[in-house]
């Protein structure tokens, strides 16, 4: 392992998107991740244990004739890496008793349960503190740890509309939208990383834990808090504006002459004269009305049209090449699969094919940050429920087989349904 | 002086030019960095960004350059080069928004810095990284929007592909960047000595790595994830009486009592739909039935209701409404400035130890010149007015 966290190990009990993505981001930089998972109510992102597997997973290559529902859901699998996964029946006391030995062991727990959940577990951070006093504890749930909607649950889904965001995102004309994913649990994700390595820097200063508190409502709002204080310095209640930029012109996305669509953009004088030049012969530069941004963005509507008959004669990927060489602002629109096949994120190391012993093969979204004198690599799959647990608690607790063993008689650990 | 403060006593450069590197630099100002922004004599450009308020002031500006003491100075000048290396030669961190090649025009490349200060962090984000061949690109929230694949699922097919809203590329790789000097400077807490490194945090990247979920579904089913063909409550957010709302169902209690509250008691009864894969498939049994009863209500009094019962639920709120929320109040998540000025929304996580503080707006630019080339650059007071003097410094 290398990484500028190698030699912090976290005990987390994160799940879903938000938590396992912060403790990701924490293990892809070198920190040794041990998740934690309830035996018997698997993590949500690997599903239900009834849940179908498609014949596109069956047949993957590489994958395994063997496959579990559970270990072959690409949303646990994306958001998991360079962890380990061991299973413990938290509402035994036997289980918490484990959990609880293992904490002295961790410099931090993160979880992102409703926040009741830990404290009807008796592992709350009061609690863990009792047991290592200089231990971090990150919660990331939906609305924090105090205040009135302290214990109403949320998700990715309803949390966008309740942050705002989904007010902002849509067409100029068109009603509210969520993204395509439930992009509050990436921007949580970050949050965490951030708040946790925060406080891992305080207690390397004072010997200091201390609890993080994340809501996932107010991680959203930071991420558009530039909207917020717009209404307090102007009185503006900012709308949808589809594509558009809040000072530039041009500013969106065209459909192109092969179907597919080009983002394209101009910040400068100088981006817009060269984009003209690029475009060659449709008198944008001697047009009154495009003159400067201001006119232009003043006159979008009739410059957005000049523009979407200009590239719909082009094919998105020739005219893209163009007007990046030429210093404009542009980008073809990728779909996930050709993402995936980006030779350049490939080149740079971000995109990395993943061997997974049930899933199989398949390119993922690898570390998004390059270090020169700690580099940090892709060195584990998502893990199989309950893949490490004997390893863990033999390596960690000194655990002999035969306790083990009696551990997963009496369902206290174990893989699948219990 | 504040003390309880997890970045206390780390001095910081900022040479940034974008709104991601600004973003990176007030976190670290926030958990309590000090902080020298150099501007040049145009000001930093995010100071030229819309929406702008009666005094002519950015909002955005506003929000990504507070908590900062900020210089001008004539980057072109040999003189101003040589007090930023100066100020560099101090720091424990370096935040650009220029390429290892785009700084070397500057006279700032990366192996000379850390030829004078071994042990600075250098990180530097930019919308494709240092390496490849985008990296002389130039790119904005919308390219990346587009090259990381968010576009290509967010909006509705036939429409044209949506970016996320506002900045997002920019908050996201801002964080990280944030995160990664944090984690680069608990390294220096381990080694002995400690050899400062270069960070190159890609916009580009950042927004892939949050789109993995949707990159591995789309392998797994072996086709991309599309846009939405319309939006429904499967979805997302549907009409209510006075806006809107999002009725995300996950768990199996979340689905009886929704349909319970909604007066839709056989949909509540029958266990089958209680999971989210056979809605999907019977999504037409459903849905227009529900949307018909979610549009009789007013969206805060449904959210109460199903807050009682733990439904998992989201009313659409806008900015007034947020601004206003008695929740957000209550946490305080709404601050001041010490030196007054406008509210400002976060941080985005609550520390009970080391909690971020806000000890000033957005600086005018030059209204610490004479002091940051003092305190970070360790200029003579002399040095510093002939600087003045002949315009280099402003």
């Amino acid at each position: 392992m290398s990484g500028p966290l190698t030699g912090y190990r976290g005990i987390v009990l994160t799940q879903a998107w938000a938590g396992s993505y912060a403790t990701q981001l924490l293990g892809m930089l070198g920190a040794e991740i041990i998740q934690v998972e309830f035996h018997g109510r698997p993590d949500s992102w690997r599903g239900s244990y009834d849940r179908p597997i498609p014949d596109t997973v069956a047949d993957a290559p590489g994958a395994a004739a063997d496959q579990h529902p559970w270990n072959v859901n690409p949303l646990y699998n994306s958001v998991n890496l360079n962890k380990q996964c061991i299973t413990l029946d938290l509402t035994d006391p036997e289980g918490v008793d484990i959990f609880k030995r293992l904490v002295p062991l961790a410099d931090f727990v993160a979880e992102n349960f409703a926040p009741r959940v830990l404290s009807n577990l008796g592992i709350e951070y009061e609690a863990l503190r009792q047991i290592k006093s200089d231990i971090i504890v990150c919660s990331l749930s939906a609305f924090g740890n105090n205040g009135p909607w302290r214990d109403v649950p949320g998700i990715g889904g309803t949390i966008e509309p309740i942050s705002g965001m989904s007010s902002l995102l849509g067409y100029e004309d068109g009603p509210p939208l969520n993204s395509g994913q439930m992009y509050p649990d990436a921007a949580a994700g970050l949050n965490g990383f951030a708040g946790i390595v925060t406080a891992l820097m305080h207690r390397e200063m004072t010997g200091e834990g201390q609890y993080v508190d994340l809501s996932m409502q107010e991680s959203s709002l930071a991420f558009i808090g530039d909207a917020l204080l717009e209404e307090r310095m102007t009185g503006n209640v900012r709308g949808r504006r589809g594509n558009r930029h809040m000072t530039f012109a041009p500013h969106g996305i065209y459909a192109t002459a092969d179907d597919k669509w080009l983002a394209l953009a101009a910040e400068t004088e100088s981006q817009w004269m060269t984009l003209c030049g690029v475009a060659g012969g449709n008198g944008w530069l001697e047009e009154i009305r495009f003159s400067n941004n201001a006119a232009r963005k003043a006159n979008e509507d009739a410059l957005d049209a000049e523009i979407n008959a200009w590239v719909g004669g082009h094919k998105r990927d020739d005219l893209a090449e163009r007007l990046s060489n030429a210093g404009v602002i542009a980008a073809p629109v990728l779909d996930a699969h050709e993402v995936a096949d980006d030779e350049t994120l490939r080149e740079r190391g971000f995109i990395v094919e993943i061997d997974h012993p049930e899933a199989g093969t398949h390119p993922h979204s690898g570390i998004p940050v390059q270090f020169s004198g700690t580099p940090v690599m892709v060195s584990r799959h998502a893990p199989l429920q309950g893949q490490h647990t004997q390893e863990v608690l033999e390596r960690l607790l000194g655990l002999e087989e035969d306790e083990y063993a009696d551990l997963v008689n009496r369902r206290i650990t174990g893989a699948g349904p219990s | 002086m504040i003390t309880n403060s997890a970045l206390h006593g780390i001095r910081v450069i900022d040479l940034s030019t974008s709104v991601s590197a600004a973003w990176c630099v007030r976190m670290l100002a926030d958990f309590g960095a000090d902080v020298a922004l150099f501007e040049d004599a145009d000001g930093h450009p995010v100071r030229r960004l819309g929406p702008f308020d009666d005094t002519g002031n950015s909002v955005i500006a506003e929000y990504v350059l507070a908590d900062r003491r900020s210089a001008i100075l004539e980057f072109k000048s040999s003189d101003g080069i040589s007090a930023v290396r100066a100020a560099v030669a101090g720091a424990d961190v370096l935040v650009c928004s220029g390429t290892r090649a785009e700084m070397e025009t500057f006279g700032l490349d990366f192996n000379s810095l850390l030829q004078l200060n071994p042990g600075i962090v250098i990180c530097s984000i930019t919308p494709h990284g240092s390496t490849g061949a985008r990296s002389k690109h130039p790119g904005n929230d919308l390219t990346t929007a587009a090259l990381s694949g968010w576009a290509s699922i967010n909006g509705l097919a036939g429409k044209p592909p949506l970016k996320p809203s506002g900045l997002q590329s920019s908050y996201c790789a801002g964080t990280i960047a944030y995160a990664s000097i944090v984690s680069t400077l608990l390294a220096r807490c381990n080694q002995n000595p400690f050899l400062g490194q270069l960070i190159d945090v890609s916009e580009l990247e950042v927004m892939t790595s949050t789109f993995g979920p949707a990159l591995l579904t789309s392998q797994y089913q072996r086709e991309p994830q599309p846009r939405k063909t319309k939006v429904d409550m499967s979805t997302g957010p549907v009409p209510v009486k006075d806006g809107h709302f999002a009725l995300t169902i996950s768990r199996p209690h979340f689905w009886r009592d929704a349909m319970n509250v909604l007066g839709l008691d056989d949909l509540a009864k029958d266990p089958r739909w209680g999971t989210s894969w056979y809605r999907k498939e019977h999504a037409d049994e459903y849905v227009d039935r529900a949307q018909e009863k979610l549009a009789q209500w007013n969206k805060m009094d449904l959210f109460d209701t199903l807050a009682a019962l733990r439904v998992i639920a989201g009313p659409v709120l806008e900015t007034d409404e947020l601004s206003e929320n008695v929740h957000l109040k209550e946490r305080g998540f709404f601050r001041t400035p010490e030196n007054s000025g406008p509210q400002h929304p976060g941080p985005a996580f609550q520390m009970s130890a080391t909690p971020a503080h806000l000890n000033q707006g957005a600086p005018g630019p030059g209204d610490h010149t004479a002091e940051v080339l003092r305190d970070f650059a360790g200029l003579s007071q002399s040095v510093i007015d002939a600087l003045l003097a002949s315009g280099v410094a402003r």
